[in-house]
């Protein structure tokens, strides 16, 4: 009998010991983590999934402001590695267009100096930040493809992510020429693509998505439709000869003229009687003052909802300093960092109302030339110093009636970014015209003057129009946008020595830069990771 | 498949037995200690065989041998003696353990005599603890043992240590060992909101201490052990009357050193000199040295009880323990309750025998915020602590034109000290329930032990609405979190023993299943007013937030000792493990160990003349490690975002959903150790020691390793990146000097050397990041892990370092990433740890040192140049006074990563002297000891920042540890 409990006890313990394995396949339980199953279980749900393909241009991490990072901190601090803010340290800080000061902060003196290194924070941040998007998107692309079969719907999500992949691939020939071309979701080492591989891809997809993406104006705000594609195209066409060697600019009148047969139009309401409905496009209710007609490819932020240390948020606060009221920005103080040089400041010459006693502009009579000069110096002696170059006030978080924005602490403005506006599209054709791409040189002065008009700026007649005013007016208009480093490139102005500014090439009055600065170094980690990928030139 | 050769390997194990008998009689006694009390527990064996028992509750054994057999009686602690047989009755007193040969050491699932011992193994029994103010168990072997590096984390009260058993033995995961407590491993992660996950047992409790050190030891404990084992045996109750010991302590806690920054009137000087009116107009009057203002002496007071007795015919005890102790920084308080009660009732003749334990603390803790420490640093010197004038509660604030923040701004110290109120209350239960069954059939005994770890911890951060924040309209934030971890133990095994002639053999094959729980939820709301003073809704959100996650461990483990004449010993274990962390085609392992030895003292060549023990031993032993490893790592896996982190479309916000970074490759990380050892002991004068020589290698070590980022969802994942290797030798020597009877001196000397290098690495990683993206180290093949990968240093001939020249390392004509060389590492080739104890009649006094050679650290905070001083903020900062040598103007770039700032930290340390005296027959019977202590006494290195001693090289915003006095007594009663 005894031996029969024994027994029982013994084969009980056994089949419980055995039963434990199945506990070996634990799925996550935590409520924030999901399966492709949840995620993609709907078109609706999918929109989700999309969100975050848009949302790794805006964004840092799963947590606004800050917390869980895309990025992890050991690349580039959380703060720092926001889209917008890295292209503005790169495409901005690097040219005649602006200064950084905070010259504690890691690679901030060597983007100022043009003397980065292959570490860079700013350019390994982009690099992460461009790559991983393009993952992200990939990711995208596969998974909601099996929801595409019965959902247009879905294809158009799948056609948006295929455009923000295009936008990162194209940012990232700009800025890094050689990188791996990955379409697809694949743990294997990618090889090395060179700049005109992936500029005939990038070409391929966004014609195609010209046609396949929604219409113009048919999709909602903050999402891309056609003209996003074709205004991206007149961009890549642009700049085809610096990628591959071949000018295109007879493609980029072909593009850009079917951006003008769209719905997007240049911002002419003058909502707060200013004088000029320039300063719209940057305040914080420009998602609907009338400057959203002219934004072709937003990234929108709000206060509350989409809230980040970047974004909107550095591009107002880092420019207040010294005597600017903060108040008058709709945030709670300044981080006195940013300032702009004579370089940009001269571009504005031509409309000078009113100098200093030193014979320094401080008013101007185009409306674009948006500086702070009380208590500002016209020179930019020491970059540490906020009162050394004048201030910018472009970017404020302020409504059309002066209405801060809806973050009540005065942290996260609600102004919304363009990547891509059509103001870039009318330049863009304007200088293929210069370049003997064809088009009309009356159309490109007309759309020259649409845009000083607006400024309240002197109109120019079509004999005027040259290469050189078409590329003054770009940086007039466009400054501090993220297009101003690939500009001079093109204008081959970035590292020569005939076209200085302070502190280029290290130099308190500028000096030519080296030739491989052109672009930028691929980080040290991925080289040390994938062993295909070969450094570029000089670092 | 595996599975199965391995359970029927085991069975045949089992299954070889028989049965022989020889003409016996029974035995029978009673065991006490010296005082007389009944000792319940003790081990009783036939020498020589594999028959034993153990005493009841009353100390009462009965046992059948053969006459002019030998019965061994041994218990923890405790001397073991042998007796001839030659009668039925035989009583025995066991004294307190003097020679370690006799002593029994805990292994996993067992005991074993340390003179049967086959591996690596150290035992620290009460007596050799470190005195002093101990306050976390792992300082009580803090120096006392070769080979074990333990790094208190900080100064803070109640803080926890970093230990390391002969080096780091991975790159990511978890180094640590295992502790086991009475037989139930703990969580090395602890839970939120808790300083130490040893803070469960009061050090008053714990009775010995051993140290597995090489993977034959340890191996029965499977992938959780792969960096060694700490056992912990607890005191545990004893038969008859009830007997009653009393302990107290009073500390202070000094801080003993400073940051060198700038003085109110250097700072004054430095600006003055700039001649700029704007930077002078920001210099203050005042001249605060804010380190002084921020730590202050704290007292600390920890008392104990403890009761041990018979109840209701058991063995039982039950202790109660109390500490609160300040920190040194303001504000900062730790209060520890511990209880427990161990339990021993048998039944049936004994055969079926019960212990319960429980063990529980609760902790209450005020954290006083290190944000202090780094502000203290770099707070202008020249402004006052109180203004007046500041709208934010009266603390100096740096202002804007406005009369707010001045934005990026830091806090003032003391303000974070004051009005932050951030305070966790923290309570865990360890209980556990063991049966042993001594079946009928002979020598074999079943266990089962059940186990149940349950962690809760709530806290809370308040933050007073006048603390300075650059938001407008900041009325406070409230953050709260309950963290809540649940681990479970079931664990069953068999044991049997058998004689065969000349030999003994002693298997056990077990079960073991082990699962641990997260649950951890957290809130947090910010509140903003709106310029009339009402609450802006909009704006103060509440945020929540869930984090869960569960893994699970399986094991199957088998070991055989066999004895063959006490000359031969061979231990061999199996064990099968299984981690749901894993995926499932990797998620099993084996491992194996075996380890031989053999007692030469025991062989008739005549080392028995010098020596009373003479033990070679060989071992060699595979382990498996993903402690510390994540969960869910190898499934596709999306995470929501929080509600400031939704995306616009339309008018619409939308939670994003982002794939998470995977690894569907994952398996073991594997540890392999050949260890050769030498123990001896004098056979005329009081000297022991041991030697032992190994080599660690881990193979496939998981680490975060950076990802192409076309090629994953993150930036990093944990992966199998490369192999690396420890190896190294280590003496340990014990002794008396002199022994006069009223006068004795004894010592205890350990050394250790550890050589570590990575062998194979798929990829170089840098790792040490010195924020913002640069990192100071790097992992590369031939090289220590951790190793410095810095430029090298240009001085001029005053030695004095010139800003941004580095040595053209490649010879290239640039200065850039090529030019960066190794060098050095944090990790220590050479340990040493002296403890020493003098005796003269009723006065004790005992000295712990401790000296670490040739780790190597980077001062950080010296790392500070005159563009962090004056900065375009509006604001001035404080730096380090090192910039009055190396007058760096920046620091970006490569002057971070000099090697001027990478400095020897070799040291020598004493960190405890303490003198006793005890009154014998205070109580009766009992004594009285009552002395002085104290900790850090002193510490001689050339390094130049706070404290040479800094786990992983970085030093920067350490909170210093301090001198500590203390008074205190033990009563028995």
């Amino acid at each position: 009998m005894k031996k029969i409990i024994y027994l029982m006890a013994l084969t009980s313990t056994v089949l419980w010991i055995m039963s434990c394995e199945d506990d070996l396949n634990q799925n996550p339980t935590d409520p924030d983590l999901f399966t492709e199953v949840d995620v993609y279980q709907s078109p609706s749900q999918a929109l989700g999934a999309l969100a975050k393909v848009y949302a790794g241009l805006a964004l840092t991490g799963q947590e606004g402001p800050a917390g869980q990072p895309d990025i992890d901190g050991s690349i580039i601090d959380e703060g720092f590695s926001q889209y917008t803010r890295i292209l503005f340290t790169l495409n901005e800080a690097t040219t005649d267009n602006s200064v950084v000061g905070w010259l504690s902060d890691p690679g901030v003196p060597e983007i100022n100096y043009m003397s980065w290194e292959v570490n860079n924070p700013w350019t390994k941040g982009m690099y992460f930040r461009l790559a991983q998007n393009i993952s992200f998107a990939n990711s995208f692309i596969e998974n909601a493809s099996a929801l595409a079969a019965n959902s247009n719907e879905v294809i158009n999500y799948i056609n948006e992510a295929k455009f923000i992949r295009a936008y990162c691939y194209l940012q990232l020939i700009d800025m890094f020429a050689n990188v791996p071309l990955v379409a697809e979701v694949s743990t294997e080492l990618p090889l090395q693509s060179n700049r005109s591989e992936l500029f005939a891809f990038v070409e391929s997809e966004l014609l195609e998505l010209s046609n396949a993406l929604p219409a113009s104006g048919a999709n909602e705000y903050g999402r891309v439709d056609q003209v996003a594609a074709t205004a991206l195209l007149s961009r890549l066409y642009l700049n085809a000869e610096v990628y591959t060697g071949q000018a295109r600019y007879n493609d980029v009148i072909v593009q850009a003229e079917r951006v003008f047969s769209s719905s997007y139009s240049i911002n002419t309401s003058d909502r707060n009687n200013n004088g000029s409905a320039y300063d719209e496009l940057f305040l914080a209710d420009n998602n609907a003052n009338g400057a959203q007609n002219e934004f072709i490819f937003v990234i929108p932020f709000d206060g509350i909802n989409t809230q980040t240390w970047g974004g909107a948020t550095f591009l107002v606060h880092a420019p207040i300093g010294g005597s600017m009221n903060p108040v008058d920005f709709g945030v709670n103080g300044g981080w006195a960092g940013l300032r702009t040089t004579k370089g940009l400041v001269d571009k504005f010459g031509y409309s000078i109302t009113s100098t200093n006693a030193d014979g320094h502009p401080i008013a101007w009579s185009d409306a674009r030339a948006m500086f702070h000069t009380d208590g500002q110096n016209y020179e930019t002696e020491k970059l540490a110093v906020f009162k050394d170059g004048y201030a910018v006030t472009k970017f404020k978080n302020v409504d059309i009636n002066g209405i801060a924005g809806s973050d009540s602490s005065g942290n996260h403005p609600d102004t919304d970014l363009p990547l891509i506006r059509l103001a870039e599209v009318y330049l863009n054709y304007a200088e293929a015209v210069t370049r003997g791409g064809g088009g009309s040189a009356t159309t490109a002065t007309s759309m020259i003057n649409e845009l000083r008009s607006r400024a309240g700026a002197p109109t120019i007649t079509t004999s005027e129009l040259t290469t050189d005013l078409v590329m003054d007016e770009r940086s007039r208009e466009l400054y501090w946008e993220g297009l101003r480093r690939p500009d001079l490139i093109r204008d081959g102005k970035f590292v020569s020595g005939s076209y200085l500014w302070p502190y280029k090439g290290g130099a308190a009055s500028g000096k030519a830069g080296e030739a491989h600065r052109k672009i930028f170094a691929i980080p040290e980690d991925v080289l040390l990771v994938n062993s295909n990928l070969n450094q570029n030139p000089n670092y | 498949m595996r599975k199965l050769t391995f359970l029927v390997t085991l069975g045949l194990l089992l299954g070889c037995s028989a049965f022989v008998w020889a003409q016996q009689i029974i035995v029978q006694g009673v065991v006490t200690d010296e005082r007389g009390n009944p000792l319940p527990s003790v081990s009783v064996i036939v020498e020589g065989t594999s028959r034993g028992t153990s005493t009841d509750f009353d100390g009462r054994y009965q046992i059948q041998a053969e006459n002019n057999q030998v019965l061994i009686f041994s218990y923890i602690g405790l001397e073991t003696q042998s007796f001839v047989v030659n009668s039925t009755s035989l009583n025995v007193i066991l004294s307190e353990s003097v020679s370690s040969l006799d002593e029994v050491v805990l292994i996993g699932y067992g005991t074993v005599l340390k003179k049967d011992l086959t591996g690596a193994v150290d035992l620290v029994t009460s007596k050799d603890f470190k005195k002093g103010s101990v306050v976390s168990a792992q300082q009580l072997i803090q120096g006392k043992v070769a080979g074990v590096s333990i790094v208190s984390n900080s100064g803070g009260p109640g803080e926890g240590a970093n230990v390391l058993i002969r080096g780091i033995g991975s790159l990511n995961l978890e180094s640590n060992p295992l502790y086991v407590v009475d037989g139930i491993p703990l969580d090395s992660e602890g839970v939120g909101g808790s300083r130490n996950p040893l803070n469960v047992i009061n050090p008053n409790d714990i009775e010995a201490i051993s140290i597995l050190k090489d993977a034959s030891a340890t191996a029965i404990y499977g992938s959780r052990a792969a960096n060694g084992v700490v056992l912990i045996s607890t005191k545990k109750g004893s038969s008859g009357e009830f007997s009653f010991s009393f302990n107290a302590r009073t500390s202070v806690y000094t801080p003993v050193n400073y940051i060198d920054v700038l003085s109110a009137s250097q700072m004054q000087t430095i600006i003055n000199q700039t001649q700029d009116a704007e930077l002078i107009s920001r210099l203050g009057n005042a001249n605060t040295d804010w380190q002084k203002e921020i730590y202050s002496p704290a007292m600390a007071t920890d008392n104990s009880f403890s009761a041990s007795g018979s109840l209701f015919n058991a063995p039982f005890r039950a202790s109660l323990g109390h500490t609160n102790q300040d920190g040194i920084l303001k504000n900062d308080n730790f209060e520890r309750l511990t209880a427990s009660i161990s339990y021993s009732p048998s039944f049936f003749e004994d055969n079926l025998r019960i212990n319960l334990n429980a063990r529980g603390f609760q902790t209450d803790n005020d954290f006083a915020d290190r944000g202090a420490i780094a502000s203290a640093i770099h707070f202008d010197p020249t402004k006052p602590i109180y203004d007046p004038a500041s709208p934010y509660g009266g603390y100096y604030t740096w202002l804007d034109s406005d009369g707010t923040k001045l934005s990026l701004s830091p806090v003032n110290p003391m303000a974070l000290l004051d009005l932050k109120d951030d305070e966790s209350s923290v309570e865990r239960l360890i209980s556990n329930i063991k049966i042993d069954w001594s079946t009928p059939m002979d020598g074999l005994t079943g266990t089962i032990n059940g186990g149940f770890d349950r962690s809760n911890s709530d806290g809370f951060t308040l933050v007073d609405p006048n603390l300075p924040d650059d938001a407008d309209g900041f009325n406070g934030s409230e953050s709260d979190y309950a963290n809540e971890v649940t681990n479970l133990l079931f664990d069953a095994y068999f044991n049997y023993a058998k004689e065969l002639k000349n030999t003994n053999i002693n298997l056990t094959a077990g079960y073991s299943y082990q699962s641990f729980e997260y649950d951890d939820s957290s809130s947090n709301y910010t509140e903003f007013l709106n310029p009339d003073g009402s609450v802006n809704t909009d704006t103060s959100i509440r945020e929540s937030f869930i984090d869960r996650s569960k893994n699970v461990l399986l094991s199957y483990f088998g070991r055989a000792n066999i004895n063959i004449k006490d000359k031969y010993l061979v231990t061999a274990t199996l064990r099968a493990d299984a981690s749901s962390k894993l995926p499932e085609d990797d998620r099993w392992g084996q491992f194996e160990s075996v380890a031989l030895a053999w007692n030469l003292h025991n062989e008739s060549f005549g080392v028995d003349n010098l020596f009373s023990e003479f033990k070679l031993r060989l071992g060699f032993g595979e382990i498996g490690n993903v402690n510390g490893l994540g969960d869910y790592n190898f499934l596709t896996r999306y995470q929501s975002s929080t509600n400031a982190g939704r995306y616009g479309f339309g008018n619409s916000f939308y939670q994003t959903f982002r794939p998470a970074p995977i690894n569907k490759n994952l398996r073991w990380e594997v540890g392999k150790t050949y260890n050769a050892g030498l123990d001896f002991r004098f056979a005329e004068i009081d000297l022991s020691g041991s030697v032992n020589a190994y080599i660690k290698e881990t193979n496939d070590l998981i680490a975060t390793a950076v990802v192409d980022p076309f090629t994953n969802f993150g930036t990093t994942i944990d992966a199998n990146i490369g192999d690396m290797e420890n190896k190294g030798i280590e003496l340990e020597l014990k002794g008396t000097i002199i022994d006069t009877g009223d006068f004795s001196w004894s010592f205890n000397y350990n050394v250790s050397y550890n050589d570590n290098e990575i062998t194979r690495l798929e990829n170089e990683q840098n790792v040490g990041d010195l924020g913002f993206g640069s990192s100071l180290q790097r992992h590369s093949e031939g090289m220590a892990p951790f190793s410095y990968f810095v430029y090298k240093q240009i001085y001029d001939e005053a030695g004095k370092p010139i800003e941004g020249a580095y040595a053209d390392l490649n010879g290239d004509g640039l200065i850039n990433l090529d030019d960066r060389y190794f060098y050095k590492d944090p990790y220590a080739d050479v340990l040493m740890g002296l403890s020493t104890t003098f005796n003269y009649k009723n006065f004790d006094l005992n000295i712990v040192s401790r000296a670490s050679l040739g780790n190597y650290s980077y001062n950080s905070n010296a790392a500070s140049a005159y563009s962090n001083l004056i900065t375009n903020l509006g604001r001035l900062s404080n730096i380090n006074r090192e910039y009055l040598d190396s007058e760096f103007i920046g620091l970006s770039g490569k002057n971070n990563q000099s090697d001027y700032f990478i400095q020897n930290a070799s040291f020598f340390r004493i960190d405890n002297i303490t003198l006793g005296y005890t009154i014998e027959h205070f109580f009766g019977e009992n004594p009285l000891r009552f002395y002085i202590t104290a900790d850090n006494v002193l510490v001689v290195t050339n390094y130049d920042g706070i404290d040479p001693e800094i786990t992983g090289g970085i030093d920067s915003n350490f909170y210093p540890r301090s001198r500590v006095v203390a008074f205190g007594f033990n009563i028995n009663f």
